[in-house]
């Protein structure tokens, strides 16, 4: 089955000095984790998504649209990357969204994909 | 044991052998309602119930797989020549094979909400009907089939395995079971359920004995039993003749059931071996500690006031502190209880019953009747159980009379 683990932070505590360091622990942290996914043969792709501020988003109501700058979701956490991953249940998509780093506050949340037919 | 009992006992331990082949709850659940059906019409009961069951159960599923393999050919879909023929995977395992831990913990996974897992539970391990479980939880039936059907999708989409979780996420998993037994312990044995409920309190206890045994070597499963057995001990004093519920300190200890005391007590010795303490031991503790008045005649306030206190540092709940109130009462007088219900959070507890009650009991005990009554008042436009209602309008009328006679 696969799971698409989105990763939601609080970015400030990436911010300054001390901030960046944070990142590059964290960044090799990932490494670790892909790492960890090629050697258990698990499936896998994944992406860090440029900061919320980047985001445009286009909000529907009915048919009518409107362009917002900004995320869709208004939150101290945003998106900031995800992961896709193949496994054959939740405890093992569990087992992987746990070893995801957030020095901070954050969340990971874990979406199966709908399989098709 | 009668048939029904058999059968409810063996249930556990055919569903889950055959939600563990089959890896399909549904399915698992289908078949074995099927085979009990079946069961109940045979003239001869079996020797062996579970067996019997269990190779009913499987000939049905193995007949439903067929099916729709036949379905999806007739379909032309690809997946139907794939995989192997069911019939190898469906063997005869001998003896069954026990998979009870396994079911307990995808009914129970920490992935479903804590109302939802309940609610699994009781229907796919224990099998009582979506009726009977929303009576329990006082919801609409509408309500309860459609949280159980999302909980069963839920299971089937986020993909919730089959395999027995790593030992070392043991701790968070049990944390999930437990608080689902929690939840089905408080709906089972509130002090206003009535007989009617009885069915759901055998349940939960089978449940919760069950987890016992498959893991006898967890201080807070122990604890979690015999706070169970404890509860239900006091099952037939708990109305009394006229369908009024009967606080506990007015229960006639005779007729409690000393054998589940024994039981109980000896579990939660058998959980403070274990070392590590919890609130389900402190709380089967409390109940234990009442429960001794049956053998001892007096009840050990000072004792369960301590309890409360450990319980509530585990614990800082409302709830919790209003009972540590009712055994400061016992200690130190109605005064002091008062006291320490004025200093709990009003406006969270307007809306729970027991609050009310426990301040007319206590108003009452301080001669204030007027006040008593109020809060009697209160506790009845909160839409009492019919058993607690019987009970709170006699607790108003003699309150009146307690009035009538100062007035003279």
């Amino acid at each position: 089955m696969q799971y698409l683990l989105l990763i939601n932070e609080d970015e400030s505590i990436y911010e300054g000095e001390a901030g960046a360091r944070i990142m590059q622990e964290v960044l090799g942290k990932h490494m670790a984790f892909a790492e960890a996914l090629v050697k258990d043969g698990v499936a896998f792709s994944g992406n860090r998504l440029q900061p919320g501020a980047t985001a445009t988003t286009i909000k529907w109501d009915h048919g009518a649209h409107s362009l917002h700058d900004g995320p869709f979701s208004e939150t101290h956490e945003e998106l900031g990357g995800y992961y896709l991953i193949d496994v054959p249940d939740l405890d093992r998509a569990l087992h992987y969204a746990r070893m995801i780093p957030i020095p901070g506050k954050g969340a990971v949340e874990i979406r199966p994909v709908w399989e098709m037919g | 044991m009668s048939a029904g009992d058999t059968i409810a006992a063996a249930r556990p331990r055919v569903i889950a052998a055959l939600a563990a082949q089959l890896r399909d709850l549904d399915l698992a659940e289908e078949c074995c309602d099927a085979a009990v059906e079946a069961l109940l019409r045979t003239a001869e009961f079996p020797r062996d119930c579970a067996a019997w069951l269990f190779v009913a159960a499987r000939r049905k599923a193995l007949d439903a797989v067929r099916r729709r393999r036949r379905e999806q050919l007739a379909l032309g879909s690809d997946s139907a020549t794939e995989g192997q023929d069911m019939g190898e995977v469906i063997e005869l395992p001998d003896p069954i094979p026990d998979e009870r831990l396994r079911l307990i913990f995808i009914c129970c996974h920490p992935a479903l909400a804590t109302e939802a897992r309940v609610a699994l539970a009781l229907k796919v391990i224990c099998g009582l009907s979506v009726e009977q479980i929303a009576r329990g939880f006082v919801v609409p039936e509408a309500t309860m089939y459609q949280r159980i059907t999302r909980a069963k999708a839920k299971v089937r989409d986020a993909g919730i395995g089959f395999e027995l979780p790593h030992r070392r996420h043991w701790p968070e998993r049990l944390e999930a079971v437990l608080l689902a037994l929690e939840l089905a312990y408080a709906a089972a044995f509130r002090d206003a359920a009535d007989s009617e409920e009885r069915q759901l309190a055998a349940e939960v206890e089978r449940l919760a004995l069950t987890l016992a045994e498959l893991l006898p070597d967890e201080p807070e499963v122990l604890g979690m039993a015999a706070m169970v057995l404890l509860a239900r001990s006091r099952e037939r004093a708990r109305l009394d003749g006229a369908g009024a519920m009967v606080p506990l300190s007015l229960q006639d200890t005779t007729m409690w059931d000393r054998q589940r005391i024994l039981r109980g007590s000896d579990l939660l010795a058998r959980a403070a071996q274990g070392g590590s303490g919890g609130p389900y031991q402190l709380m089967a503790a409390i109940q234990l500690t009442h429960a001794r008045r049956a053998f001892e005649g007096v009840t050990d306030w000072q004792a369960i006031l301590t309890l409360y206190d450990g319980l509530l540092v585990l614990r800082p709940d409302p709830v919790i502190a209003l009972n540590r109130a009712l055994a400061l009462a016992k200690v130190e007088g109605s005064s002091a209880g008062l006291a320490a219900l004025a200093g709990l959070p009003g406006e969270r507890l307007a809306g729970f019953l027991p609050f009310h009650a426990a301040r007319a009991d206590l108003l009452r005990k301080a001669g204030d009747f007027a006040a008593a009554r109020a809060a009697i008042d209160q506790a009845l436009a909160l839409d009492p159980a019919p058993a607690e209602r019987r009970f709170l309008e006699a607790e108003r009328q003699s309150l009146g009379e307690a009035r009538a006679s100062l007035d003279k």
